[in-house]
């Protein structure tokens, strides 16, 4: 069976199981490691978010039979390949949100989904939009830091 | 993940079509569905899909009564005006649901049908008095929640059939709800225990009707008779309120289980009681509908 959606915004078609999940084609089929199993495909710790339509899911958790005719991005889509860093990718690292690097795309998309709906959001919005990516290492004052960082400089290039 | 084979119906007469004949296990969110599958706690040879039913995902009045699709996902229910508006306490349940991945994913009418007796929706439903509309391979039937609910991950729910719609009477003015939740933490956390409450007052500002659930405290998410009737008639206070949460405990059955012990739920339990009456009787009295 072929399922057909948008990934980064470039339409692909893929022959395979409806029933595998969005993570594992996304890793497998295309290549695009940025999205990582973190809890065993649980839904537990977030480092498989991508942006369904817009909005942060956990890849793990949804079949891509599902998304038929849909538009996932992933971190690979935020920034072209060799070029510069999307401004909030460049907020994680200055504000050192950032060690190990496991949790930081799912981090980032989940933070570029709140930026879009919510360009200055306070600390509270912010964790919350936060709270579905878990970190073991770097924590998460930083990361908070990074996404009031990145609203800044979102906000100066509007 | 173990090996089933996914149909993805279009419309509700193939689904319930696909469900008789595959004997297959109906997907909305997954977000509680793919987990079960992945541990082979579940393992059915068939699922079939209901995301693409986009017509079961809505929000909407319908004269005095509030209707919403049983694929409104938790994001959708806690972001709409008229949730927040008509039914807050099912508002800030959606709200307190996992994380938003897990919102963004999760529907209504899974929340409904896992019958988790945890299920953050079903207090707030009970309060609303909320009435589920079913549809099968036998045409469509209504039920109440209790008659739905018959235990931990049981419902009355026949072969075939899903939840369409969930439909609940807009509360009278003034009346005021609220949705209280206790976890081991703040995100992504399983109720411990949770309690939704529903007051609507008098012209003379006492309790004309009162109603009150209980999440995490019985086998199923259920209203606490006791507590409704110490609350009736009664000038609404602190001194109502603590009789109303001892009242609760003869409704309450709790378990000790991974998340908290039995002692611990029932003490919970009036410290909750209290905390959503008090935020009922305060949204009740600005006069704020409900």
């Amino acid at each position: 069976m072929t399922v057909s959606f948008a990934v980064n915004g470039r339409e692909v078609q893929i022959a395979c199981d409806p029933g595998r999940t969005l993570l594992e084609v996304l890793r497998e089929d295309l290549s695009l490691t940025g999205a990582k199993d973190g809890c065993g495909g649980e839904g537990e710790c977030g480092a498989c978010t991508v942006l369904l339509d817009g909005e942060p899911v956990n890849a793990c958790l949804v079949l891509v039979g599902q998304v038929e005719g849909r538009r996932v991005e992933t971190i690979e889509g935020l920034a072209p390949p060799g070029g510069e860093l999307h401004p909030i990718q460049r907020a994680f690292v200055e504000a050192g949100a950032v060690q190990c690097g496991y949790c930081t795309p799912g981090a980032v998309l989940a933070a570029r989904a709140l930026l879009s709906r919510e360009p200055d959001p306070s600390e509270e919005q912010i964790r919350e939009a936060l709270a579905g990516n878990l970190c073991r290492c770097t924590g998460y004052a930083k990361m908070v830091d990074a996404v009031r960082r990145a609203a800044r400089e979102l906000g100066r290039e509007a | 993940m173990p090996s089933f084979q996914l149909h993805s119906p279009s419309d509700l007469a193939e689904l319930t079509r696909l469900l008789l004949e595959t004997e297959g296990t109906v997907l909305a969110g997954g977000t509680d569905l793919l987990p079960r599958v992945r541990r082979g706690r579940l393992c059915p040879a068939h699922l079939v899909d209901a995301g693409r039913l986009r017509e079961l995902r809505f929000v909407r009045r319908e004269g005095p009564e509030v209707v919403l699709g049983a694929l409104s996902t938790h994001a959708d229910l806690s972001s709409s005006p008229l949730v927040r508006e008509l039914a807050p306490a099912l508002s800030e349940a959606c709200a307190s649901v996992g994380c938003p991945q897990t919102r963004n994913r999760g529907t209504l009418g899974g929340n409904i049908a896992n019958a988790s007796p945890a299920a953050d929706g079903l207090p707030p439903l009970l309060v609303l008095e909320a009435t589920a509309e079913l549809r099968g391979p036998g045409g469509a039937r209504a039920v109440t929640l209790p008659e739905l609910l018959l235990g931990p991950g049981r419902t009355s729910l026949r072969p075939a059939e899903i939840i369409e719609r969930v439909r609940f009477p807009a509360p009278p003015a003034p009346s005021g709800q609220a949705f209280q939740k206790l976890g081991r933490r703040n995100g992504m956390a399983i109720a411990v225990a949770s309690v939704a409450a529903l007051l609507v007052l008098d012209e003379r500002g006492r309790i004309r009707t009162a109603r009150l659930a209980l999440g995490s405290l019985a086998p199923t998410a259920r209203r606490s008779p006791a507590a409704e009737e110490a609350l009736r008639g009664a000038e609404p206070g602190e001194a109502a309120f603590r009789r109303a949460a001892a009242a609760a405990q003869a409704d309450a059955e709790p378990i000790d289980d991974l998340r908290a012990s039995a002692a611990h739920r029932r003490r919970v339990l009036e410290v909750l009681v209290r905390r959503a009456l008090e935020r009922s009787l305060d949204r009740a009295a600005r006069g704020r509908r409900p």
